[in-house]
């Protein structure tokens, strides 16, 4: 027997945003975007960069969205009932939603795209406890899974690697081939790597009639922009200077810097996002210094983390030490955990002496592409001389600490902002440190059984205490140093009406003034 | 002189053979590739290995090189999975940014480092011959990129004359053309005007000692025909060196330049290849590149048969 389930009940949601009021805007004008880095590809199911997010998620929709709190809420989906045993997933799809290419999205392009997601998406791992999709009729999909998964809702709407509905011939491509036609509000005119993505408003979208606004990447969505453009610049001060000269009205990030120098300047809006990623220092438990507990606990207990954020993001930080958001539905409190980050020189090296220190290597891996990667690297390395350790500092690309990183020996400390993870919620975040191969390399079982215990039970709060037992291990064993929140400005032209930060810069529900 | 090219050309065989396997052993040597980069730093080894596969990156080397050379026998270099486009394509697309930048950038530096030189070299010594040194010196110190932003800052910014960045193509809008590459063009022309420069006052010093100038002066002609006319003539050929070697490093890609004024040129494109670890952009570019230099080179050595009589006769 199936029931409707709200897999949110029970959730405090206690930091959703004030929905914003219902749109009264205004059609047309071309808006120019500018983000940092160029996407890898714009095939959204196979890449977790942010710079595919911020351009497919204006082409692309899921079954499931995230709210402006970061919830799933139905998008292409009517809803789901969830059978009692948590083991079918009957999803009623919105009739009459329309493709790019004029086709109507049905139970047969749904199938396609959860199975392309299960061989090549990014986030595979949602799909690996379903065991069968059925398509009973046109609007309706069936998902059964051989194992209770809780966290399946969570994980499809996920926008980290969306699980894009595409239509059942896209799917048929390719890795970093297809994901050039969805149903959102924009479709795509003109990518030129190196340069910019040109997507135009869809006016035969279908908005989700169940809403009355946008609501994080759910919500009805209108697009009054003419056309969206994403310009790819590498340079921070060009970026702010185009902002500044009109020929760009919205920046994914403005430096702090800049920001505090444009601070008079009227017609330039800056919105500032806390918290937006978690800035962290993994450790290879598996590894020389760092397999043993006591070297670790010593780091943890060095590091001066202030000085660590202050430096690292241009004192755009707060010191929050949970691994989980603050005012979200699986924060596990910080009751205990000042006691592990005592910035204490003198305990520190008293446990360095119990580890039986000997001036071995430290080896701390770091990629020069994020600044706040190789500041934080950089600062927790003089700290870490300061109480007499030998530390080497091993400054790399980012392709090669994502390699080197993945070897089990060879690094001890890896400095990493974690950003979608933690806004995903508890499953990016544990399972990061669980399973065949955790962030740590060696396995921990106080973790694997939170792991399990987060991914298998049925009841919420017994999700919730796996949370909590997975950071009361983080911190007792020194496994990662969570140093901090960093924070993230975004900033918009003035004439850039009601526009809402969030995990992108969204350009529906937003028109020139 | 057909003889010439042709002995060039097939020179350059053996040099891009060389670039080639130089680029197919990085691959090897360079860690790090596109699944990774794809996959984002919390996918495991087992879901880069998935990634890899459905990309087609878990060929085995040999098995690569041999296609590409195969491919390239046909005049094909290969396809990038990121780009979704072949890359020759890919390369011929941004041809025409970076060839704005080339010819502008090495066009001004020549209107203005030539006769910058020439007139030191008139006036050695004296005041006109050290503002004009000093201020290539200038030039030829500043880092690029700062200069960019200084430029972006003063003309774009606060004078509102030009835009701060992006590309309009010539087909398209030639004015806009003319603005979007005239603040990076003349950033490049900053640049390269002070070797130009150098070389001229050095070149025309020396020539200007020689008897024929001697000649010219007791025949009762000018000295800015002398100049303009006997001594540019006789030091064009070191000048032509340099500008051949600022111009062949503006076609393999003004890296720098391309970055700060957000411009999709070939440089920017190896190098953002070389972060994605796109391979087959690599090795195609880094063979174009070459290929580039060697035609410049080529180029340059023509050029200075037309300017000088006597390598003239000599060939």
């Amino acid at each position: 027997m199936l029931r409707r389930r709200s897999f949110t009940a029970g959730l405090v949601t206690a930091a959703a945003l004030p929905l914003p009021a219902i749109a009264q805007g205004k059609k047309g004008g071309d808006v120019v975007v500018s983000q940092q880095a160029q996407p890898p590809t714009l095939d959204a199911q196979t890449t977790s960069a942010q710079a595919t997010r911020n351009i497919s998620l204006h082409m692309h929709e899921t079954l499931f969205a995230r709210d402006e709190a970061g919830d799933p809420k139905p998008d292409l989906a009517e809803g789901v009932d969830i059978s009692a045993d948590g083991l079918t997933y009957k999803f009623s799809l919105r009739k009459g939603v329309l493709f790019h290419n004029g086709k109507v999205m049905d139970s047969t392009d749904v199938k396609a795209s959860l199975e392309r997601y299960g061989k090549i998406g990014t986030s595979a791992f949602i799909m690996k406890p379903v065991a069968a999709i059925e398509t009973p009729d046109a609007n309706t999909v069936v998902v059964k899974l051989s194992q209770v998964y809780p966290g399946f809702i969570e994980g499809i709407s996920s926008p980290r690697a969306p699980c894009a509905i595409m239509t059942a011939e896209d799917c048929a491509k390719p890795a970093g081939q297809g994901g050039s036609i969805g149903t959102g509000p924009f479709t795509l005119g003109e990518f030129k790597a190196d340069s910019h993505a040109l997507l135009k408003r869809f006016d035969k979208y279908v908005a989700n009639p169940n809403y009355k606004a946008r609501d994080g990447f759910a919500g009805r969505k209108t697009a009054y922009f003419d056309s969206v453009r994403f310009r790819f610049m590498p340079e921070g001060g060009a970026r702010t200077a185009g902002l500044q000269t009109g020929e760009l009205h919205v920046l994914e990030a403005l430096d702090v810097p800049a920001a505090e120098r444009l601070k008079s300047d009227k017609s330039i809006v800056a919105y500032t996002m806390m918290p937006w990623a978690f800035q962290t220092l993994m450790m290879n438990t598996n590894f020389g210094l760092t397999a043993n507990v006591s070297i670790r606990r010593a780091i943890q207990a060095a590091l001066d983390l202030e000085e660590i954020m202050a430096i690292a993001t241009s004192g755009l930080f707060r010191l929050q030490p949970a691994w989980q958001h603050p005012n979200t539905g699986y924060f596990p409190g910080t009751e205990g955990l000042a006691k592990y980050t005592t910035q204490n020189k003198d305990r520190a090296k008293a446990l360095l002496k119990e580890g039986g220190y000997k001036g071995e290597e430290l080896v701390i891996v770091a990629d020069n592409s994020f600044r706040n990667h190789l500041d934080t690297g950089t600062v927790a390395a003089e700290q870490l001389r300061a109480i007499g350790m030998n530390v080497k500092l091993s400054v790399m690309d980012w392709p090669t600490v994502l390699n080197a990183r993945l070897r089990p020996e060879g690094w001890n400390l890896w400095p990493l902002g974690m950003g979608i993870e933690p806004y995903e919620g508890p499953y990016g975040v544990v399972g990061f440190f669980a399973g065949a191969a955790p962030v740590q390399i060696k396995p921990d079982p106080v973790i694997e059984q939170a792991q399990l215990q987060l991914t298998t039970s049925l009841k919420l709060a017994d999700r919730q205490a796996a949370v909590k037992m997975f950071q009361d291990r983080v911190y007792d064993q020194a496994i990662s140093i969570k140093c901090g929140d960093i924070g993230v400005i975004q900033a918009t032209r003035s004439n850039v009406a009601n526009y809402a930060p969030y995990r992108i810069p969204r350009m529906w529900d937003c028109w020139f003034a | 002189m057909l003889r010439l090219i042709a002995v060039r050309l097939l020179a350059a065989v053996p040099v891009l053979l060389v670039v080639s396997l130089v680029s197919f052993g990085l691959t090897l040597l360079v860690p790090g590739d596109m699944a990774a980069e794809l996959a984002g730093p919390s996918a495991t080894a087992a879901d880069i290995a998935r990634l890899r596969e459905s990309l087609g990156l878990d060929q085995p080397l040999l098995g690569r090189m041999l296609a590409w050379y195969a491919g390239l026998a046909q005049g094909d270099l290969g396809r990038s999975v990121l780009l979704n486009q072949g890359v020759g394509a890919a390369i011929l697309e941004r041809l025409p940014v970076t060839l704005s930048l080339a010819f502008l950038g090495l066009g001004v530096a020549c209107a203005i480092g030539i006769p910058a030189g020439l007139i030191a070299a008139k006036n050695v010594r004296r005041w006109p011959d050290q503002a004009t040194m000093g201020a290539s010196l200038i030039g030829l110190s500043l880092p690029d990129f700062w200069l960019g932003l200084l430029l972006i800052w003063v003309v774009g910014v606060k004078l509102q004359w030009l835009p701060t960045g992006g590309f309009i193509p010539l087909s398209e809008d030639p004015l806009g053309w003319l603005r979007s590459v005239a603040m990076p063009a003349g950033t490049l022309a900053l640049t390269q005007l002070g070797p130009i420069a150098r070389m001229t006052r050095s070149a025309a010093l020396e020539v200007a000692s020689s008897d024929f100038i001697r000649t010219a002066r007791a025949k009762g002609l000018s000295e800015i025909r002398v100049f303009a006319r006997h001594v540019l003539a006789g030091a064009l050929v070191p000048i032509l060196t340099v500008a051949g070697i600022g111009f062949g490093l503006s076609l393999g890609g003004a890296l720098v330049i391309e970055q700060v004024f957000s411009l999709p040129g070939v440089g920017r494109l190896v190098i953002g290849s070389v972060l994605r670890r796109d391979w087959p952009v690599i090795q195609g570019g880094l063979l174009v590149i070459a290929f580039v230099f060697v035609l410049v080179n080529l180029l340059v050595d023509l050029l200075y048969l037309w300017a000088d009589p006597r390598l003239r006769a000599q060939s």
